[in-house]
């Protein structure tokens, strides 16, 4: 159990002129469930393997419970990791696979021993302890690369993408106990994956990557209610937010014939001519013609059963734009009709039209 | 459909087995055939004498053990040898570079060096053997003893003392084979996802414990099927022993192996004899890659 900073901590691979990752600052708390996620090529995998060692720190520095590690080799870090592929050793039976770094550590049989099967009946791994790695299934084996870190009782714990190779079932159930694990371990957790709806549901905090620069860490809450960026916006939640940059008007935002109303010092703060504003799919209604909702002409409906998606465009200020609506399934629209859409209350976010950063 | 399926691969395998049979299994047959007769390899007709010529091989012909003594000696000696040399290069080649960061990185200039351990490879044996001759040669002129002389040390005998003849040769089968089996492992260690090795790193592993623990076990394969090749090498080892050593198998038999006295009793005439060490030879052969493939079996590992 350990705190971990990162103090500007940079990443540059030899001939880009980019960083990979770019003076990352991020403190994650004892015991925390922190998630790392963005976009493929955002960086987030190679902030953890600059935790775990596993690659260079070119500038900045990381520091486990106030300790400096920037230079030490893996090993010195008391780090464990579970890695996308699991990287368990296929020449070792599953026993072995847990209780090889224990044996490195010349810890004495009777503790090995206790440790393995105590981690073993934890993840269900009792019955499969002689077997090899290939004579898992891929679920039994994400287990078995869980436990190889379990055993190790190691600082921080570390998992690159650990439920990217499983079925979308298996997942979403080794989700939840990944979480509870966590939970009751109490130790300090880094996760990275590229999948929102993982990183929403197990982390404490979620820290949102783009082109190697942090964008927002926060509690997913409020990185879905607070949008630090149209980036953050548009990737947190699914279907992802309608964003749309349009004209700015004395009071609101002018989407065609609707109007968005804003505050005056939303007005002032997105400076001359035009402005973001983003509503999430689920944060309007379809109302009838006469309460001044946007007409949209319907493309596709997708009918997950309880909730229908509506696809469709609508032009907006001589541009045709795409909208996405979240409305009921029994009441969805047929292709080709017009509907009218409103956004709900207050729910609405608001960005600079230039930096695209959040207006209060 | 089934019975034209069969025709048509027996179509593509008639020749060449029927190519196979006529050059390999005719001869064998022949040899087996010889080897219980007299036979002179003249017009004059075998004579049969059934296991004479195994009794008196057994018996009366020293050579023979000494021969046989000299290729059981080659075989424990030159794939250890081989194999450990290959597996240390293709270690530092692959895997032996930096240690922080790229955990899986060569030593600088392994693309080069790589390179240079397959170029033996290339040479024929018996252009080897003759480069060897004059590397080894007893005088000044040879190139280790003539350096040897500048330095003030005394000259060895390479191919002329009968106690370390074997071992030049033996040395000089190593340095042929070395290359191409740096590649092999090689080939097998990039094969290792780096996920393994960066594993092993973070539970603690130290380079020597990699080697040990996650490497060789992984390459415990590619080691097996070296092994097999190395092994029925050291059982002919003729075209070096013919070029390299002092009268063919010399100085005293000191570096004679089978195949080598198989040629010098047919250069005696004696076509019976020779045919029954070959047929020795063939029984040696065969038992130990029998017996390696048994001892080293062991499931085949998929990551």
């Amino acid at each position: 159990m350990a705190t971990v900073s990162y103090k500007g901590a940079t990443r540059r691979y030899p001939g880009t002129t980019r960083n990979a990752v770019d003076k990352l600052d991020l403190e994650i708390g004892d015991g925390e469930f922190l998630v790392l996620v963005g976009p493929s090529g955002c960086g987030k995998s190679t902030s953890l393997r600059m935790l775990a060692g596993l690659e260079d720190v070119d500038e900045g520095a990381i520091l486990i419970e106030g300790k400096d590690v920037t230079n030490l080799p893996p090993k010195d870090r008391d780090i464990a990791m579970v890695f996308q592929n699991y990287a368990l050793y296929p020449h070792m039976t599953v026993y072995e696979n847990m209780a090889f770094a224990l044996k490195l550590r010349k810890t004495s049989k009777d503790e090995i021993d206790r440790r393995v099967k105590e981690a073993a009946k934890l993840l269900q791994l009792e019955e499969y302890l002689s077997r090899k790695p290939k004579a898992l299934s891929g679920g039994q084996r994400q287990r078995v690369a869980m436990g190889r870190a379990i055993v190790r009782e190691p600082q921080v714990f570390l998992m690159d993408e650990p439920l990217s190779n499983l079925d979308a079932k298996l997942r979403v159930q080794t989700r939840s106990q990944i979480a509870s694990l966590q939970k009751n371990l109490g130790i300090t957790t880094v996760y990275v994956t590229h999948d929102q709806v993982e990183a929403m549901t197990m982390g404490h905090r979620v820290a949102v990557m783009l082109d190697g620069v942090l964008q927002q860490v926060d509690t997913p809450r409020n990185l879905y209610d607070s949008p630090a960026n149209v980036f953050v916006a548009g990737f947190i939640g699914s279907p992802a937010m309608n964003i749309k940059t349009v004209t700015l008007g004395a009071d609101g935002a002018r989407f065609g014939s609707m109007l968005m109303p804003l505050t005056r010092e939303q007005v002032t703060a997105a400076g001359d001519g035009k402005v973001t504003v983003g509503f999430r799919p689920e944060d309007t209604d379809l109302v009838a013609p006469s309460e001044g909702g946007l007409p949209i002409v319907v493309d596709l409906v997708e009918e997950l059963g309880s909730d229908a998606y509506v696809y469709g465009h609508a032009d907006v200020n001589g541009e045709q734009e795409r909208f996405t609506v979240r409305t009921d399934g029994r009441s969805a629209p047929s292709l080709g009709d017009t509907v009218y859409v409103k956004p709900r209350g207050a729910h609405h976010h608001v960005f600079h039209a230039e930096t695209g950063v959040r207006i209060a | 459909m089934r019975h034209g399926k069969y025709r048509f691969v027996a179509g593509f395998l008639a020749l060449p087995v029927l190519l196979y049979v006529f050059y390999v299994w005719v001869p064998f047959g022949y040899s087996f055939y010889f080897s219980l007769t007299r036979y002179r390899g003249t017009d004059v007709p075998p004579v049969f004498v059934g296991l004479d010529n195994f009794t008196t091989l057994f018996t009366d012909t020293p050579e023979f053990w000494k021969a046989l003594t000299h290729n059981g000696v080659i075989l424990l000696i030159m794939p250890l040898v081989t194999i450990v040399i290959a597996l240390i290069f293709a270690f530092f080649l692959n895997v032996g570079g930096k240690a922080k960061g790229g955990v899986t990185s060569g030593v600088r200039g392994s693309k080069f060096y790589r390179l240079v351990f397959f170029f033996p490879q290339l040479l024929a044996l018996p252009i080897v053997a003759v480069l060897f001759q004059s590397i080894y040669r007893p005088d000044d002129s040879g190139l280790i003893n003539g350096a040897l002389n500048k330095l003030g040390l005394p000259k060895i005998g390479f191919l002329i003392d009968t106690n370390i003849a074997l071992l030049s040769i033996i040395a000089v089968m190593v340095w042929q084979a070395v290359g191409f089996y740096v590649v092999l492992f090689s080939a097998g260690m990039s094969s290792i996802p780096k996920e393994i090795y960066e594993a092993a790193d973070l539970d603690g592993a130290s380079r020597w414990t990699m080697f040990y623990k996650v490497t060789l076990p992984l390459l415990w394969d590619n080691i097996q099927v070296g092994w097999v090749y190395l092994g029925i090498a050291a059982f002919d080892v003729f075209a070096l022993v013919d070029v390299l050593s002092v009268n063919r198998g010399g100085p005293s038999f000191s570096t004679t192996v089978l195949s080598m006295e198989v040629v010098n009793k047919i250069g005696a005439g004696n076509y019976g004899m020779a045919s029954a060490m070959g047929v020795m030879l063939f029984f040696c052969t065969l038992t130990f890659a029998a017996i390696s493939l048994r001892v080293t079996k062991r499931e085949s590992i998929e990551y």
